[in-house]
């Protein structure tokens, strides 16, 4: 099923000191070894454990009130036994011994072969360390967490009165992985994560209503909503509700478009990023397979996906197969460079893992994924280039966007859009989307701007059923002839 | 373990520690699916699962935690620790689970939720409908050079619930599915398609067989696809499109949307909004549906709730806090898994079929698109603007002639109800929500 992406837009938090307490293990000295051999014990090659514990704290506000808040605790293990281009899978929620086993050998089900004892041993790798948070999330107070959003209120309905409705929500994992398998390799990792967001619905004259939605958080410490702060999120959100009453219809038709920077990276993640990961190419399912080294984009166009980015939404220490974040260049000046791979896939293709393996939970098995994926920036300024526009559509702010990656058609809704007229911006259209097919948009990239701008950390992205963190990133750019989904003809 | 028994201790302790009310909401459930690639298996799933939501108001302030951890000492600091995080929450006198005399009684019974053919499929029964269906989609055509996905799975999930207000109730149910995703290749362009069936029932299914070779036919069918010009036509969707646009439609009539004036029904109870023959249903008693269960995520007993009836705007969904907001009656629509807060949603929802088949729809428009497939997630409930990507064939002379992609449909919901004007025979569920082949007498397809 297509590949989908759900959700918002920027800065990059300062490094924070390191955590100073030590968790408890999450398994008992020598549980995973013996999980290893019981998923070796009817003949496969290869055997994974995967172990995680995250406790996620969540507050929404509604109505001008904090309406709840909320915790939990999610636990459990995934065993992962390869045998030939066959894969076995099982996951509990127990974390007991007997539990694991049992798991294990369901798991070990998949190979035929019938095995034999064996004993394996594992060792910690080191892991890099892009993400550190000065106190982890979990342990911060809820009432700091519900304040954010009382500011956040107070601020979106002090903007204009005409901010009828105000919803928050602030919500925070702190999620501990361990990953062994039978290569003898151990990688643990925390992974902190918050997010900070307001929806606000605006009401003009003759009942006409707007939404606005902003925020943002990522790997960071509690200590980022100082500078990010929720007054910060709250007015850019009523500022796009209030900025697009009395908005016209979009045109129907193909356009000049000029992008925002920042959340509009959604484009390249929909236009180009699924259809470069591994699964699609070697299944042959993607219009970029078999495509390495053609040109498949602007000369404009560098594309780069890079799971060490600081603090960044889409960041990993280790992947879920643990293997190390990595920065891989995808397109080079328009030429495609590379796939993302994930362990299994790149080695059915003779590859090597990309650290793209990731799943949602114990409860998937990992597949080839983005982390933050952004465009380089190139040489012009945002004014030259919406100068250079005599008519188009500025596309200021985004929803989600969707691809299917094997005609390539992928769509970008967006929420705040004016029309340009001799390189100004003029009046809003509401309801517009952009479709295009991946290469060919990519083509079509006329200029780049100087202007780098990461995501503020909203994005995530829905594959096969499994949602992760991503962040995404794009300069001000422009796009000719992409056409623009609108109600309005001739 | 006894679920039932753990769920009301549960509750119990929450009272124990000053909660003056608490329900608690357990889930125990086990899956196992399979795949396969080019007839042999891709992979094997078996899983177990289990945990518990336990919601509490503590002095009018609404706290809620859940786990999957039911060790013993771990659950009661879960209580505790809902208990203390309904501090941060702000009082709302409007706060309250289920009064007894909404809660679902001994009479309410649902039959034919569980089939014990699905309970006890075989493992082999999946791998041999994977590799079959995979076998039919590739006889169909020989353009049909992979699959992105095949695979079936079943699984078992049992609800069990109590309420310091007297919810006390558990059911059982099971679940099977089959689903195909090849991919169409004529050397120029790839397309791909899906087609699947998820049932309570085994007898229920369709064919292995009958899924590989639909989706097949239905991604065959788009190679060449290209763009037309833009232009305001008639639009039919088939009845899965259909069905997402009937969502759209429930998602307005969300009483908590409608109570914060967040959704264009708003103001129009009881107003003529479409046709006379539109009657959109939400039913969580539907025989055999997918979303069929005796209460719902609070444990009020389900019901059949028409929201638009004859083309009248005739009821909100509602769940038992937002009720009380809007002074109107819980409609049985709290929906949720055992790790959030009951949300309203829908339960079996559907568009009541017309009499016409769909051939006769297509036939009687000259210029047209017959709408397949469609990405993004399209209208947005507070202004009615739908938008979204479409796929599917063009329609000249009452005939299917060329594959259409990269365009998009849009119009407002309200504008698309109204202009609703003819309703297909053919009600097709494929999950809990379903609809007949559905046409509308003019949109926007944006392209070239």
């Amino acid at each position: 099923m297509p590949a989908r992406t759900t959700a918002r837009a920027a800065r990059r938090p300062a490094a924070h000191p390191p955590r100073v307490s030590t968790p408890p293990p999450l398994l008992p000295a020598g549980v995973l070894e013996q999980v290893l051999a019981a998923g070796m014990s009817r003949g496969a090659e290869f055997a994974e454990v995967y172990v995680e514990r995250a406790v996620t704290t969540a507050v929404s506000l509604d109505e001008g009130k904090i309406k709840s808040a909320q915790t939990g605790l999610a636990q459990g293990v995934g065993v992962r036994v390869i045998a030939g281009a066959q894969v076995g899978y099982a996951y509990s929620d127990d974390l007991d011994t007997d539990a694991l086993l049992r798991a294990a050998r369901t798991a070990a089900l998949v190979a035929q072969s019938g095995g034999s004892e064996q004993t394996f041993s594992v060792s910690r790798v080191p892991t890099p360390s892009y993400y550190r948070v000065a106190t982890p999330l979990a342990d911060i107070e809820v009432a700091r967490k519900a304040e954010l959003l009382v500011r956040a209120n107070k601020a979106a309905r002090a903007f204009d009165p005409r901010i009828q409705q105000v919803m928050g929500t602030y919500v925070d994992t702190t999620k501990r992985i361990w990953v062994a398998n039978t290569q003898g390799r151990f990688a643990e990792d925390t992974q902190d994560l918050c997010r900070l967001s307001v929806q606000v619905v605006a009401q003009g004259k003759n009942k006409e209503r707007r939404t606005g939605f902003y925020g943002g958080g990522g790997r960071v410490s509690f200590g980022h909503f100082d500078t990010f702060t929720p007054e910060l999120v709250a007015r850019e959100a009523a500022r796009q509700a209030i900025a697009t009453l009395g908005a016209a219809e979009a045109k129907a038709g193909p356009q000049t478009v000029v992008l925002a920077p920042g959340w509009s990276g959604i484009l390249l993640h929909e236009a180009v990023g699924h259809g470069l990961e591994a699964d699609f190419i070697r299944k042959k399912t993607s219009l970029f397979a078999g495509k390495l080294n053609q040109q498949v984009a602007s000369d404009l166009v560098t594309v780069i996906d890079d799971g060490t980015v600081a603090n960044s939404r889409g960041s990993i220490n280790v992947d879920d197969e643990g293997n190390p974040g990595e920065r891989k260049v995808l397109i080079e000046n328009g030429k495609l460079r590379g796939y993302m791979y994930d362990a299994l896939n790149a080695k059915l293709m003779g590859e090597k893992s990309s650290g793209s393996g990731r799943r949602q939970s114990f409860k998937h098995m990992p597949l080839p994924r983005m982390t933050n994926t952004y465009l380089a920036p190139g040489n012009d300024t945002p004014e030259d280039i919406l100068r250079s526009v005599k008519r188009g559509l500025y596309c200021a702010q985004f929803g989600g966007g969707q691809v299917d990656i094997s005609n390539g058609n992928f769509v970008f809704e967006v929420s705040e859009a004016y029309q340009i007229e001799d390189g100004k911006i003029g009046r809003p259209v509401k309801n517009a989307i952009l479709i295009g097919v991946g290469p060919e948009a990519l083509k079509n990239v006329s200029r780049v701007g100087c202007d780098p701008m990461p995501d503020p950390g909203l994005g995530t992205c829905g594959k096969d059923g499994q949602s992760v963190p991503v962040g995404v990133g794009l300069p001000t750019l422009r796009i000719d002839n992409i056409t623009v989904g609108g109600t309005r003809v001739g | 373990m006894n679920y039932q028994q753990l769920a009301k201790k549960l509750v119990q302790r929450a009272v124990k520690q000053g909660a003056q009310q608490a329900e608690a909401y357990l889930e125990v459930g086990r899956e196992s699916s399979c795949r396969v690639r080019d007839g042999k298996i891709e992979d094997l799933t078996q899983a177990t699962s289990k945990g518990v939501g336990i919601r509490v108001l503590v002095k009018n302030r609404l706290g809620f935690a859940y786990t999957s951890d039911f060790d013993p000492s771990s659950l009661n600091a879960f209580v505790d620790r809902a208990i203390a995080l309904a501090q941060a929450a702000a009082p709302n006198a409007l706060n309250g689970l289920p009064k007894a005399s909404e809660l679902a009684g001994k009479k309410d019974v649902v039959k034919d939720l569980f089939d014990p053919a699905v309970a006890n499929l075989a493992s082999d029964w999946k791998i041999k409908a994977a590799l079959e269906m995979e076998k039919a989609g590739k006889a169909l055509d020989p353009r049909i050079t992979t699959f992105d996905n095949v695979g079936a799975g079943d699984s078992v999930a049992d609800v069990y619930m109590a309420s310091s207000e007297g919810a006390e109730g558990s059911y059982s149910g099971t679940y099977v599915f089959l689903y195909a995703v090849p991919v169409a290749s004529d050397g120029q362009q790839l397309q791909t398609s899906y087609w699947v069936d998820y049932k309570r029932f085994l007898g229920e299914l369709d064919s292995p067989e009958a899924i590989g070779k639909e989706a097949a036919r239905r991604a065959v069918r788009m190679l060449g696809a290209k763009k037309v010009k833009s232009q305001k036509v008639p639009v039919i969707f088939d009845p899965m499109m259909a069905a997402g646009f009937v969502g759209a439609i429930a998602a307005c009539a969300n009483g908590d949307a409608v109570f914060k004036k967040s959704s264009i029904f708003a103001p129009l109870l009881g107003k003529k909004i479409a046709p006379a023959n539109v009657t959109i249903l939400d039913d969580g008693r539907l025989a055999k549906g997918l979303g069929t269960a005796p209460f719902d995520g609070e444990g009020v007993a389900t019901r059949r709730t028409a929201i638009v009836e004859g083309g009248k705007l005739q009821s909100f969904l509602y769940d038992a806090f937002t009720a009380r907001k809007a002074k109107a009656r819980t409609t049985g629509n709290a929906a949720r898994g055992y790790s959030s807060l009951p949300s309203i949603g829908t339960n079996n929802l559907y568009l009541e079929p017309g009499t016409r088949s769909p051939e006769e729809l297509i036939r009687e428009v000259k210029n047209g698109f017959y709408v397949t497939a469609m990405l993004g997630r399209g209208a947005d409930p507070v202004t009615g603007d739908y938008s979204r990507g479409a796929n599917g064939i063009w329609i000249e002379n009452g005939e299917l002639t060329r594959p259409v992609q990269e365009v998009t449909v849009a119009g407002n919901l309200l504008t698309m109800l109204r202009d609703v004007d003819a309703i297909g025979n053919d009600l097709t569920f494929r999950g809990s929500s379903g609809a007949p082949t559905l046409r509308f007498s003019e949109l926007t397809v944006s392209g070239e």
